[in-house]
């Protein structure tokens, strides 16, 4: 069984990503073995407010339980806070956090308060970085990836937050793994020759978990990174499903 | 499915030269399916513009690559065209007689509009074989990056020598652009090699410029063979369409079997 933790539905506007229905989504996603995924919808990246695109999030999954919504929670806006309690009335595992996309520093005030109110909940906190690579995208969007040095900041300010972190680079994630434990991470922008051995030397296969970045990038590309590694079953199913199952209490 | 893996650097800033890794790495090959790497060189090992000396240092590492594994790696040499035409023959004829090198590897020396190429040109003529540029958009990039080919550069190398063979290296790198860039010109091949997997782009160049001028390539070790390799499998292609970017065009193209 795999699951896949970084999934979208909606399109990007850049590239010609298929406007999946979730059916079609969880049946693509089949197609490469993954059974169950966690799910955004893509239209929280840009849209001025998240909430019309969480809604329809949570109403297009709503009858596919195998896919697990993640709505998106804008700290920019004033209204974070009502974000969050839609999150909690709708019973969903976890939020997502877009700082670049969103225009606030992870040292804002408000990213406090909001760890704090989190904790409260039983809200997983999912922390996104990129969603391609910003080498050969679209010239006008400028927008850079999430900076690790206020993730790290974040991290060793919050001991107790353990967020799982999505679309970091695998230097990115070397460098953060020998500063702070308190996180987990998705591996569909970690790619070196024989990826999952080289992280596997600085973080333990307990905090790595299955992403593919779908629809963006190739899901049966990514899944084979981790069906090929050169590793024990037992690492691979940990990566593969068992993190995330403890992770987001599926 | 048979594979050939176009787009290698099995040695890569030093790293991957004892005997051990490489037996290592040819066992990993195998494991996936792959039966030949063409094995370019440790390219930017000193930086963007090696020497003759150093040119040869890489080329010979290259071809004791080929020795050890006869069957597995096909090298091609690397050359830089600033060098001027004496030097790029004459490392051209080395490599290629004295190893079999079945092609010419460009990096990052100069862009492909430059006029030096007409060298590298001459050679690919020369001996027959086919020239392998680094492409990747530049849009992205600032000023102090000029000598990266764009894919206009690389198809306007490509328009002008409509008799040699071009491989445009890293669809994913000189992405939707670059594809329509080459569209037209029979002598270009885009390989698949370098960055993310990005989802649909090797079914958009199949439909643009036909699956005959695709080649399965990956930029290993900077990336995961696997990855690559997932994404022509698990693309929307006929299996005779999968058959020929993973195979049968490379091999043609270098007159394998």
């Amino acid at each position: 069984m795999l699951i896949d933790t970084n999934t979208q539905l909606g399109v990007w506007p850049f590239t010609f990503t298929p406007d999946r229905t979730a059916a079609e989504l969880l049946k693509h996603l089949r197609a490469s073995g993954i059974s169950r995924a966690l799910v955004s919808h893509l239209g929280a990246v840009f849209q001025p407010d998240p909430m019309p695109s969480n809604r329809t999030l949570f109403a297009a999954v709503k009858r596919t339980p195998a896919l697990v919504p993640v709505p998106v929670v804008n700290l920019r806006l004033a209204n974070w806070r009502e974000q969050l309690e839609a999150c909690v009335a709708a019973k969903a595992k976890a939020v997502k956090l877009l700082p670049n996309f969103h225009n606030y520093n992870l040292a804002a005030p408000a990213v406090d308060e909001f760890v704090a109110t989190l904790a409260k909940t039983k809200l997983r906190l999912v922390i996104n970085f990129r969603y391609e690579d910003e080498r050969h995208r679209y010239f006008g969007l400028n927008v850079k990836g999430t900076p690790v040095a206020d993730v790290q900041a974040l991290l060793q300010r919050q001991p107790k937050l353990n967020p799982l972190l999505a679309g970091i680079y695998r230097p990115e994630l070397k460098e953060l793994a020998k500063a702070c434990a308190n996180f987990s991470a998705e591996i569909s922008f970690c790619e070196w020759h024989n990826t999952l051995e080289d992280l596997l030397k600085v973080i333990p296969a307990r905090r790595l978990m299955l992403g593919t970045c779908t629809p963006m990038l190739s899901t049966r590309g990514e899944v084979d990174k981790l069906r090929c590694a050169h590793l024990p079953v037992k690492t691979k199913a940990l990566i593969g499903s068992a993190n995330a199952i403890r992770f987001f209490k599926l | 499915m048979r594979i050939i893996d176009v787009h290698t650097h099995p040695i890569f800033f030093g790293d991957g030269r004892k005997e051990t890794a490489v037996n290592q790495l040819v066992t990993h090959g195998r494991t996936l399916g792959i039966e030949r790497m063409i094995a370019l060189g440790d390219v930017l090992r000193y930086g963007a513009r090696p020497d003759e000396k150093q040119l040869v240092k890489l080329n010979n590492e290259n071809g004791r690559l080929q020795q050890l594994h006869p069957d597995y790696f096909i090298g091609f040499c690397y050359l830089n065209p600033l060098l001027g035409e004496r030097a790029v023959m004459k490392e051209a004829e080395r490599c290629v007689t004295k190893f079999g090198f079945k092609g010419i590897k460009l990096e990052i020396a100069n862009n492909a509009s430059d006029p030096c190429m007409r060298h590298v040109m001459k050679a690919a003529r020369t001996f027959n074989i086919p020239v392998l540029q680094h492409s990747w958009s530049t849009v992205n990039m600032g000023p102090d990056m000029k000598d990266h080919s764009d894919p206009d550069d690389t198809a306007g190398l490509a328009r002008r020598n409509p008799d040699v063979n071009i491989i445009m290296a890293h669809l994913v790198g000189i992405g939707y652009r670059g594809v329509l860039a080459a569209k037209g010109l029979p002598n270009i091949f885009v390989d698949t090699s370098g960055a993310y997997p990005e989802d649909g782009l090797v079914e958009y160049a199949v439909e643009h410029l036909g699956a005959d001028n695709v080649l399965f390539g990956t930029d290993l070790p900077i990336r995961e063979c696997s990855v690559k390799l997932g994404s022509v499998l698990g693309g929307r292609l006929s299996a005779t369409a999968k058959h020929k970017i993973l195979f049968s065009n490379t091999a043609r193209l270098l007159q394998l079997y």
